[in-house]
């Protein structure tokens, strides 16, 4: 019998109150653990989007959001000025135009896979888009009511290796080159499948034999319904070389975004608009950024509710053995033994809590971090319906400008920019959590805390019996 | 030999001082079975606080074995308490969750004694004091009031002090188990060489003792 043996037993001398009390610490560290777990969570999502999307700078035509507004492409000899920028470790850049196989402006046989619905339908009524593309009526006034088809996204771009924000991920047949005009192409696979297309097929596009060099699988219907081909191929084809729709520079450190931004905007002045995805990527992290202030305050909250709950339960004991500390001391006990041996009893308490907080932690820490996530999220992210993206088919039509091409499927910036970014923050509620041994380590570095802080001022109190009071009391 | 010289101990009670032991001197020989006897508030618990070295007088000396108690510091004290010094309560004042013979390996336990040598003794005491086998291995809970106290008298035996202080031994007591523990403590005294100075209201008690001090008012009336 020592020191810690006695502290271990004293901890379970009333059985009734060491479990009320074990029960209350075990739900106090199991929520400290579930904020520390979310936190962690939030914390490595947050790092994988700043990773991820974190580092790049979009590039449009200034005027231009995906298919509306107005204005002038790039040209990509001021792109290309862009490479010899301070930090910039890759450009890609890339075209954008639209194929249809109806009315007059048909530039392909390629059948779009995509039903116009009544979404179409609208957006063909309302715009000058829809007339143009869907109703065979080029330049047609906006608002007139035809049979509206979506038209196949046709798209150029220097590096094949990317596409809508990922990695191309091909199903089957093999990449193409992005910087050699070739007739050449990868189309996507709802598309391959609704024109019975497999790799070596051949379809037509501006009245040229293309081959398909591969197919791939971005997970949406609307991206599936898509074309790419090389840049050069896609600026012969489409009458537009020498022109960008949007670029993407990649900067080799996010501590250089802001520097590049600005000499990329000093490099194009009023002819591009330039945005930094680091201003993006603070949009789309916000809400996990609250969530993980949420969860540190939480988790704060806890540990000071857990070392509240300990330095009562402790206060309580050593009034309740006053006397026995007397004795103790009377019969040659030091402050330090006694303290040494309430601290035990203290951790002992709050050991056991933690085991408990630990499941609590483990069963807790995933739906409590999803929920904490998808409530803070909910405003940031939109559902979208299989097909549809963004204002596609409608709306304002293309204005003014003298090429049809747009920014992108989405918004500004095109294939390489926004679309990847709307991924990532789609991705934001995907939130995997993990209790691996440092979680472990904190949860039992924070019972070791609560108990130390809680038994402090109990040690306070055993320093100040007298045990000569215990002789009075007598 | 103890000897006390002038002790005065003052209690601040709201503006007024009250003198709990005023002007207190007097000598027990070694192995002496002593008892302090006395009203209630007459100053007996407060004296033998200062003899237990469980508070510091205000004025006078404490000499025991030839080391001055009032000289000692703090952590002095506690070490001197603990090998020098043996209680024994009026209320046992055992702890409840340790078993008998854990209660008296306490004390050896805070003198550093090696833990199988305490197991040794504290189970030797223990029969000395008449509690054998199983008994040893009960709780305080589970033992009479007699036997307990018993195991708080092997307690005090524990680290073979120079004095033992035992206040109202028998107050919880019948008066035949009171007996029976009042002579088990002039035996022991007898037979360790032990100083016991005994607190005590029974005159009967106190006629059988060595030497009997009277307190009136925190002074010495009667030697």
């Amino acid at each position: 019998m020592n020191v810690f043996t006695r502290g271990i037993r004293n901890a379970f001398r009333n059985g009734i109150r060491t479990l009320s009390i074990v029960a209350i610490l075990g739900l106090s560290i199991g929520l400290s653990l579930t904020m520390l777990v979310a936190n962690k969570a939030v914390g490595n999502k947050i790092a994988t989007v700043k990773s991820s999307i974190g580092n790049t700078i979009s590039i449009a035509p200034a005027g231009v959001q995906g298919f509306e507004g107005g204005g002038n492409p790039l040209t990509q000899a001021s792109v290309d000025t862009l490479k010899s920028l301070a930090h910039v470790s890759s450009i890609s850049e890339s075209i954008n135009d639209r194929l249809t196989s109806s009315g007059d402006s048909s530039n392909t046989n390629l059948v779009s896979s995509i039903d116009a619905g009544s979404l179409g339908q609208r957006f063909g009524r309302e715009g000058g888009f829809g007339g143009g593309f869907g109703g065979g009526a080029s330049g047609s006034t906006a608002g007139q009511a035809q049979t509206f088809t979506i038209p196949v996204t046709a798209t150029g771009v220097s590096d094949t290796s990317q596409y809508a924000g990922s990695a191309v991920k091909l199903t089957s047949g093999s990449q193409i080159d992005g910087t050699a005009d070739k007739p050449v192409a990868l189309i996507g696979k709802d598309l391959a499948t609704k024109n019975n297309l497999t790799v070596g097929s051949t379809f037509t596009a501006y009245g040229s034999a293309i081959t398909v060099s591969g197919i791939f699988d971005t997970g949406t219907s609307f991206s599936n319904n898509a074309v790419i081909f090389s840049l050069p191929t896609l600026q012969r084809l489409s009458s537009q070389v020498g022109d960008i729709t949007s670029a993407t520079a990649t900067v080799d450190s996010i501590s250089n975004m802001d520097s590049v931004t600005a000499a990329v905007k000093s490099k194009l002045g009023s002819t591009a608009d330039v945005t930094s995805s680091k201003d993006q990527a603070a949009n789309a992290i916000a809400p996990l950024d609250s969530v993980k202030t949420i969860s540190v305050f939480s988790l704060v909250g806890a540990v000071v509710a857990g070392a509240v709950i300990i330095l009562l339960t402790m206060v309580m004991v050593v009034r309740e053995r006053k006397r026995e500390i007397g004795v103790t001391k009377a019969i040659g006990g030091s402050n330090l033994s006694i303290i040494s041996q309430f601290m035990v009893e203290a951790l002992t308490l709050t050991i056991l809590g933690a085991v408990v907080g630990l499941v609590i932690g483990v069963i807790g820490g995933q739906p409590v971090t999803k929920l904490l996530v998808s409530n803070s999220t909910t405003s940031a992210t939109t559902t979208a319906t299989p097909g549809q993206r963004g204002s596609f088919g409608g709306g304002s039509g293309f204005g003014g400008g003298q090429s049809t091409g747009g920014g992108g499927i989405t918004r500004r910036g095109g294939f390489g920019g926004a679309l990847g970014r709307n991924s990532a923050v789609k991705g934001i509620s995907n939130i995997k959590t993990q209790v691996g041994p440092g979680i472990l380590l904190d949860g039992f570095g924070a019972a070791i805390f609560i108990a130390l802080v809680g038994s402090a001022l109990a040690a306070g109190m055993i320093a100040k019996v007298r045990p000569s009071e215990v002789m009075r009391a007598e | 030999m103890i000897e006390v010289k002038h002790l005065v101990k003052t209690f601040k009670s709201g503006d007024t001082n009250v003198d709990a032991t005023n002007n207190i001197s007097f000598k027990v020989p070694d192995g002496q079975f002593a008892s302090i006897i006395g009203r209630s508030g007459s100053g007996k618990s407060t004296l033998l606080s200062l003899l237990g070295a469980l508070d510091k007088p205000t004025s006078g000396s404490i000499v025991i074995g030839g080391q001055d108690l009032t000289k000692l510091s703090d952590h002095e004290l506690i070490t001197y308490r603990c090998k020098a010094i043996g209680f024994v309560f009026q209320g046992y004042n055992l702890v409840p969750n340790l078993t008998a013979l854990e209660n008296v390996m306490l004390p050896m336990e805070f003198a550093k004694v090696s833990r199988a040598e305490r197991k040794t003794r504290a189970s030797e005491l223990l029969e000395q004091v008449g509690l054998k086998d199983d008994k040893q291995l009960r709780k305080p809970g589970r033992l009479s009031g007699g036997e307990q106290q018993r195991v708080a008298i092997a307690r005090a035996l524990a680290n073979k002090p120079k004095l033992i202080l035992a206040d109202e031994p028998t107050g919880n007591l019948d008066s035949a188990t009171g007996k029976m523990i009042f002579d088990l403590l002039h035996k022991l005294s007898r037979s360790e060489n032990t100083t016991i100075i005994v607190v005590t209201h029974d005159l009967a008690i106190a006629g059988k003792t060595d030497a009997t001090f009277k307190l009136d008012d925190g002074k010495l009336v009667s030697k």
